[in-house]
């Protein structure tokens, strides 16, 4: 008995002691470390940039968040906050640049915008960082791999600067982030900097980006380097400002000749449907962020977030998919400026009518029916709509399969014009493909003024902030804008939320 | 009686004059009766007399008396023993200790000691006092009993409360580790309280540091019922039944109140939404007729409950046995499919399989069906517009069921979503299936001097979730295209594997205790969740709940482990049981930190000081004891550390490609890489007590008085980062939580009329002392946020302080910030803090915590005859709430409100000095941020009323007794808060921390008759 009961403990004593300690170097489930990546597959060298692909169609950190392009858009004059009065009424103070309001200082929304654009660039260097890793793996022979690192680094840095130029427009002197360590202490730029940086990063991805239009690249609708020298061009104009004699227009000139003579672009013939789904990624597009539901009725489809429903029409829609929150309207001016100019192919594509005469509902061109509503908004954004009947049948949700255009090769051929006509050449023959494609007639001997206002149609509600940002570069904002004030009013001051996070934001 | 004893105490003293005869010298030793331990200080005293000597240092005594006198043993904590001396013998006195609070066995980490040798702080909570409560959770049954404790509830059926034990250290689980059987768990709503034998709480650092790196916010330990050796085999059946009705219930605007309010603002909306509700649903012009409570339309008034309990126990010389049914079901209140269904076993069998070898099982089975409500349907009843009915048969368009549509009136969001269709559309439904099996073996190795012990205790937790939605149409925004199905898989698996070595002696007046102990333990968490459209073929019915039908497929899963190593040792020493010292070690390891291993030291020290001559001659105290202790805790409840950087891939981190206008557009496999991850190591709480232990005037009064401090270095903080990104864990802050508990009981008998009152109030001072150099940390929702500072408590809520309401255009004039800042009258005027002329963040006050500065409870109990009457009081103070049902204007301005604030806002100048106007309520200005949301969630409720009468079945004297009881639970409460309930614990639906009053589930009020019989 004693004998069984010393055996016993030895037993139990010998368990206790089994408990050893590799049982504490446990790594944590489904948490897959950096370290686990196999950089010699070089393979999966493209993971990474559509890992960043993927960010920047997303809203939170992305690009699409609704509250985003309401910050940016709503300071033009082609559109109003929409909805009922009071819902989200921060925009309207924004629109009345009362940025020094306390509760726009303190606004979620701005905070938002910063986080979101920021969040994608930390993600922007961490795919560098990540493809760096690549390159040095890859064999010294293989210029094959060497040139596709390249174009992936650029690839991702075009994403990247994108996303500084969207900073830049809202609050201007922005840092310039490309180290992730430096987010606690990081300074701001002059906004001269900030433009003249993305630039510089341009000539990076022009050297380095596929000689493609973005549809015929291998990974399609992947930015080429034609994407890069529109945003080239972009940032030059912005730096050029108002000055006609500003070097900066023939780095403008230079790029949009770039893309006009490469002879890959067209503008897609109907301007209607450029913004639905026969449009997508059609030969005019530079620069599109793509969205799929993959064709099927449900389950997993990749969508915008609210990005659509933030801009559908509002009201009782009868059960119609057309429907949404109803904010970011086209304004009353935009709507008489097309109509005034009879630029009624842009205004049946631009603006969603609530009412036709003799009837208190829209029947729209694709045979959707928009019914009024009692918030008092007459309009809608037409350029957001995807017709019921080019909907994946079963899909309910407004937009949802449509992509989201970016940069297209009319911008291209606009600042072509710009740039010429400033430089004091002729800018007709790009002008008029844009107006040809309306159905508007030619002009012969194009003022600058016709071309801004060619911009101003074209890109009318459209969500990047073209129609501020010009009334801005052209010195024309204190005029057409209430409540603009220059040198005050060009740029909302950076969140408290961030200052407070990091003082050197001050 | 007490008439009795005096005629037995004359009668006797009467003989003992009688019998005067020649001296005799006795002398003797006098033990403890149960461990056999000598006892000194015993009184020894000759009947009648005031002749007597106190036992010395060995127990020992010698003393000439009269032969045939009565000598009388007395000794605080054990029962007086009267024997006669009949001649020179050596007499060998066994007292019995008395079964009094300060010989009851107290539970304490691994192992079991009196209270009267505590040097700790431990609560103790007996089952009568859970059982008298009719709630699901035995941790809501003790709200308010057990002072330091603070307990806050969730209205909803088989939910858990928040638990907190004196006071906040860190952000992550701040709920006290509860260790079942040696089990640890996080919570214990699968438990029964008839299934529980005992409850400790571990509230001091001393106490609990045996647990080590699970203690840091006190530990719960609850032995569940056990058989005691040679005891008859009892029976007792006991259970209730009753309704919940739902109580304080919150008064929204009615549909004119409403109606006013719309009108007022004279915007194009939101007078449309009163002309639109006239012409559609009754009514003229701006006089809509309609008016629904939209809460009165979701909630039951009154909702089944019902709970049986049967437990057989009892005990053979070898062996204990026990064995327990139960069943509870809880509806909610809640209009919809909401309950609450739960069946336990529980059996436990010791046996001595040798002299030397005792083994034992105890299983808990627990296997619990809960159906769970649609919360958001309470923030939508809240929001909804009484303008539009419930039902509307001109939504054509509705389907199944013609629910009225809010865009009827104008509105065109979600967030106005009819509420009876959002309780209605949902299907929640929960099996919880809990099994705790745990054996030991124990072996006697040294003459009940030195015992090996060894468990294995297990906890198999499998919660298989179904959810379903119809295909449904109410309007856009609230609808569902397709039927979909849901579903999601946990499995739990932990592990605790503990080997106890306890050596128990004693050389003359010194006892001696050490324990050594080793633990190993894994905590496994497995989960997969699945979800899917279904074709409209496939009828509504629960079978055909699968997957498997549905189109659309979406898959995922998650998983976690960790493991933990520990050793331990304690050592408790006292001299003659005046001296107390105990002193415990632990060393932990544990697989979530980098940094592995963590050690944990504790002593104390007690002094019964009642026990010192300086005492013998007063009356006051019949016990006194003195008790300091200070100990380090660890927690390791904190999400775990990587410690490298980590990426994400699949389809939510894999770019599209190829969407155009021809083709569908395709993933294409990608990864997305985070430079960002934390490093933590162990949040260590350092604590002291210093507290007194006493029993007064005869022991009718006893309490207990102790102050805390305790400090938590490196607590883990979310400590938000600029730029987007993510938000990282780390070793941030020092945070102090102090305070003084005092509990007191009195009970006294006058006549047949026995009654006791009791009462403990808890005191918390939280303050964060740093945050590792950081001025401050936001928290919280981003608009409401909250903010933790040096000197200042953790996640104090943070914004403006309204002073009042600008009432003409001249105060908005004489008023820069007012001017600045484009208001009108009618709109908040704000404290401008630093006088700067300018309304800023530097203008933002802190505007007080969720965390409640004082904690009470109160009871009092009646016994006449057989009838007995027990009310219990419960409340707290000091602690601020966010209401954020109010402050969700921000978003939805044209939402309805509560009644009190709808009926009085700014009208014109002197109207109202607190409230905003009717246009003022859809600005921004008047939604920030601001001391106008932030309420006292002060409150003192009536916790239980239970009127009681007990009586035999028969004459016999071992006839079955009954006891039948009305209980009111929760049937009071007094509070100014304007929302449904001052109880607002963790926001389950955001992660935004504790204090938010969001789609709180509101409490009900249980009246319920219960029954026990015991055979």
């Amino acid at each position: 008995m004693i004998r069984l009961k010393y055996f016993i403990l030895t037993g139990v004593f010998a368990l206790a002691l089994s408990s050893c300690n590799s049982l504490l170097d446990k790594m944590p489930e489904n948490v897959a470390p950096i370290a686990g990546v196999d950089y010699t597959q070089l393979s999966n060298m493209y993971q990474p940039v559509s890992g960043v692909y993927r960010i920047a169609e997303s809203a939170n950190p992305g690009l699409v968040h609704w509250m985003d392009l309401g910050i940016r858009a709503i300071r033009g004059d082609d559109t109003d906050k929409g909805s009922s009065s009071s819902d989200q009424a921060q925009l309207n103070e924004i629109k009345g640049f009362h940025y020094n309001y306390a509760d726009i200082v303190s606004f979620w929304g701005t905070n938002n915008y910063f986080n979101d654009y920021y969040g994608l660039i930390l993600d922007c260097n961490s795919a560098l960082t990540e493809l760096s890793k690549y390159a040095a793996h890859i064999p010294a022979s293989d210029a094959v791999n060497q040139k596709l690192n390249l174009q992936y680094q650029g690839e991702v840095r075009f994403i990247r600067a994108f996303a500084h130029l969207m900073l830049y427009r809202v609050f201007g002197q922005v840092p310039i982030l490309t180290d992730n360590s430096q987010i606690q202490t990081i300074g701001k730029s002059s906004t001269k900097e900030v433009l003249t940086w993305i630039s510089s990063e341009m000539d990076f991805c022009i050297a380095n980006l596929e000689d493609a239009r973005p549809n015929q690249s291998i990974h399609f609708g992947a930015v080429t380097k034609y994407s890069a020298d529109m945003l080239k061009a972009i940032v030059n104009a912005d730096l050029a400002g108002n000055d006609n004699a500003s070097p900066y227009w023939q780095t403008v000139l230079n790029t949009t000749n770039d893309i006009i003579n490469s002879g890959k672009f067209s503008l897609y013939p109907d301007y209607y449907q450029l913004f639905k789904k026969p449009g997508k990624m059609c030969n005019e597009s530079l620069f599109e962020l793509q969205f799929s539901d993959f064709g099927t009725s449900s389950g997993p489809a990749v969508e915008p977030d609210a990005f659509f429903a933030f801009q559908g029409p509002r009201g009782d829609q009868h059960g119609s998919p057309i429907s949404g929150w109803g904010f970011m309207n086209p304004s009353q001016s935009i709507v008489s400026f097309l109509q005034g100019r009879n630029d009624s192919i842009r205004l049946k594509t631009t603006v969603l009518f609530t009412s036709s005469p003799g009837h208190n509902y829209y029947v729209t061109p694709s045979n959707d029916t928009i019914w009024p509503n009692s918030d008092g908004d007459n309009y809608f954004n037409g350029k957001v709509y995807l017709p019921s009947s080019q909907m994946t049948p079963g899909r309910t949700d407004y937009g949802e399969n449509n992509n989201i255009r970016v940069l297209r090769y009319a911008d291209a051929l606009l600042f072509n014009a710009e740039a010429k006509i400033r430089m004091g050449q002729n800018g007709d023959a790009p002008l008029n493909l844009v107006r040809a494609r309306v159905g508007l007639t030619p002009i012969t001997g194009a003022t600058l003024q016709n071309v801004l206002d060619e911009r101003r149609a074209e890109f009318a509600c459209e969500w990047w902030g073209e129609r501020f940002d010009d009334l801005v570069r052209t010195g024309q904002a204190a005029s057409a804008l209430t409540g603009f004030v220059a040198g005050q009013s060009e740029f909302i001051p950076i969140p408290q939320t961030q200052i407070n996070l990091n003082t050197n934001l001050k | 009686m007490r008439k009795k004893v005096w005629y037995m105490l004359l009668l006797l003293s009467f003989i003992s004059l009688q019998v005067v005869a020649q001296s005799v010298s006795v002398s003797g030793v006098v033990r403890d009766a149960e461990n056999n331990s000598t006892l000194p200080g015993v009184s020894v005293m000759v009947k009648g007399t005031s002749q007597g000597v106190p036992t010395d240092l060995n127990g020992q005594f010698t003393l000439s008396v009269p032969k045939g006198a009565t000598l009388q043993f007395s000794y605080i904590g054990y029962q007086t023993q009267q024997l006669i001396v009949t001649s020179n013998e050596m007499l060998n006195v066994k007292l019995q200790p008395a079964s009094t609070a300060m010989n009851e066995v107290v539970v304490v980490g691994y192992g079991t000691s009196k209270a009267k040798d505590l040097t700790a702080p431990i609560s103790v909570v007996k089952p009568e006092t859970l059982m008298q409560r009719t709630v699901s959770s035995p941790m809501d049954a003790l709200q308010g009993s057990v002072a330091g404790v603070q307990v806050t509830t969730n209205g909803s059926p088989g939910s858990s409360p928040s638990v907190r034990i004196r006071g906040v250290g860190s952000i992550n689980n701040t709920g006290p580790l509860y260790v079942v059987d040696g089990m640890f768990y996080d919570n214990i709503d699968f438990l029964n309280s008839s299934d529980i034998q005992s409850m400790s709480i571990l509230k001091d650092a001393s106490a609990a540091a045996i647990y080590g790196v699970r203690a840091a916010n006190g530990v719960v330990i609850i032995t569940t019922k056990s058989g005691t050796l040679d005891t008859p085999t009892k029976v007792t059946y006991s259970g209730y039944a009753g309704f919940q009705t739902p109580s304080n219930m919150l008064k929204m605007a009615n549909g004119s109140q409403y109606a006013a309010m719309e009108l007022a603002k004279g915007l194009t909306s939101d007078v449309a939404h009163v002309t639109l509700s006239a012409q559609k649903f009754g009514g003229s012009g701006n006089n809509p007729t309609t008016s629904t409570n939209w809460y009165d339309q979701i909630l039951r008034k009154s909702a089944f409950t019902q709970s049986h309990s049967i437990n057989v126990s009892g005990g053979s010389d070898k062996m204990t046995f026990s064995f327990g049914l139960n069943y509870l079901y809880q509806n909610g209140i809640m209009n919809t499919q909401n309950n609450y269904n739960r069946f336990n076993i529980h059996a436990q069998t010791d046996y001595q399989a040798y002299k030397w070898l005792k083994l034992g099982y105890n299983v808990v089975l627990s296997n619990a069906i809960l159906y769970s409500p649609n919360n958001a349907a309470f923030a939508y009843a809240y929001a909804a517009s009484p303008l539009y009915p419930v039902y509307d048969p001109n939504n054509t368009l509705a389907k199944p069921i013609d629910y009225a549509s809010s865009t009827s009136i104008g509105f065109s969001n979600g967030q106005f979503s009819n509420p009876v269709a959002a309780a209605n559309y949902y299907y929640n439904k929960t099996n919880i299936l809990e099994i705790l099996p745990t054996v030991f073996a124990e072996a006697n190795i040294w003459d009940n001097k030195l015992v090996w012990k060894t468990q294995l205790s297990q906890s198999y937790t499998i919660d298989r979730v179904v959810g379903y939605t119809p295909q449904f149409f109410v309007d856009q925004s609230q609808m569902s295209s397709l039927a979909g199905v849901a579903k999601e898989q946990d499995y739990y698996n932990n592990l605790v594997l503990d080997n106890t070595l306890t050596y128990k002696d004693q050389f003359g007046q010194n006892h001696l205790s050490v324990l050594l102990g080793n633990s190993v333990r894994t905590e496994m968490m497995q989960q997969a969740t699945e979800s899917a459209s279904l074709p409209s073929t496939i009828a509504n019915t629960t079978e055909n709940y699968y997957i498997h039908n549905g189109i659309g497929i979406n898959a995922n899963d998650n998983g976690s482990q960790y493991n933990g190593l520990s050793f331990f040792a304690r050592a408790t020493y006292d001299y003659a049981s005046r001296y107390l010292l105990t002193a415990t070690m632990r060393a932990d390891a544990s697989s979530k930190f980098q940094q592995k291993w963590g050690y944990f030291p504790s002593i104390g020290a007690g002094w019964i000081m009642s026990e010192e001559k300086f005492m013998a001659h007063q009356h006051l105290f019949d016990y006194l004891k003195a008790r300091v202790s200070w100990g380090q805790l660890g927690n390791d409840a904190v999400p775990p550390s990587n410690g490298f950087m980590s990426m994400n891939s699949g389809i939510g981190y894999s770019g599209i490609y190829g969407s155009s206008g021809t083709a569908n557009g395709a993933y294409v496999p990608g990864y997305v890489s985070s430079n960002f991850f934390s490093w933590l190591t162990w949040e260590v709480v350092n604590e002291w007590d210093g507290g007194f232990d006493f029993s007064m005037f005869h022991q009718h009064l006893n309490g207990t008085v102790d102050y805390y401090n305790r400090v938590t270095s490196n607590a883990v903080l979310n400590s938000p980062q600029p730029m987007g990104a993510p938000t990282l864990l780390g070793n941030f802050a020092k945070i102090t939580n102090s305070g003084f508990e005092l509990t007191l009981n009195w009970k006294d008998k006058i006549g047949d009329l026995g009654y006791s009152i009791g009462g403990n109030i808890s005191t918390l001072k939280n303050t964060v002392d740093n945050l590792h150099g950081l001025a401050y940390i936001m928290g919280g929702k981003a608009e409401f946020p909250n903010i933790s500072e040096p000197g200042q408590p953790l996640n104090s809520f943070y914004g403006y302080k309204v002073v009042g309401v600008y009432q003409n255009a001249a105060q908005i004039a004489a008023d820069p910030i007012a001017v600045a800042n484009g208001l009108k009258p009618g709109d908040f005027k704000y404290a401008d803090v630093n006088h700067d002329g300018v309304l800023n963040n530097s203008d933002n006050v802190l505007l007080g915590s969720y965390l409640p500065k004082i904690t009470y409870g109160m009871n009092l109990g009646l016994t006449y005859k057989n009838f007995e009457l027990n009310i219990m009081l419960q409340g707290q103070a000091g602690n601020k709430i966010l209401n954020m049902n109010r402050a969700n204007r921000l978003w939805y301005s044209d939402m309805n409100g509560d009644a009190q604030l709808v009926t009085h806002l700014w009208t014109g100048e002197g109207s109202t000095n607190s409230y905003p106007s009717a246009l003022g309520t859809t600005k921004g200005w008047n939604n920030m941020a601001s001391s106008f949301f932030v309420e006292s969630g002060s409150y003192l409720r009536v916790q239980t009323i239970q009127l009681a009468y007990s009586f035999k079945l028969g004459n016999a004297p071992k006839a079955p007794s009954m006891r039948i009881s009305f209980t009111a639970d929760r049937p009071l409460i007094f509070t100014k808060y304007s929302g449904f309930t001052p109880e607002i614990g963790y926001s389950q639906a955001y992660n935004w921390g504790s204090g938010y009053d969001t789609q709180t589930y509101p409490t009900a009020s249980t009246y319920s008759l219960g029954w026990t019989i015991t055979y």
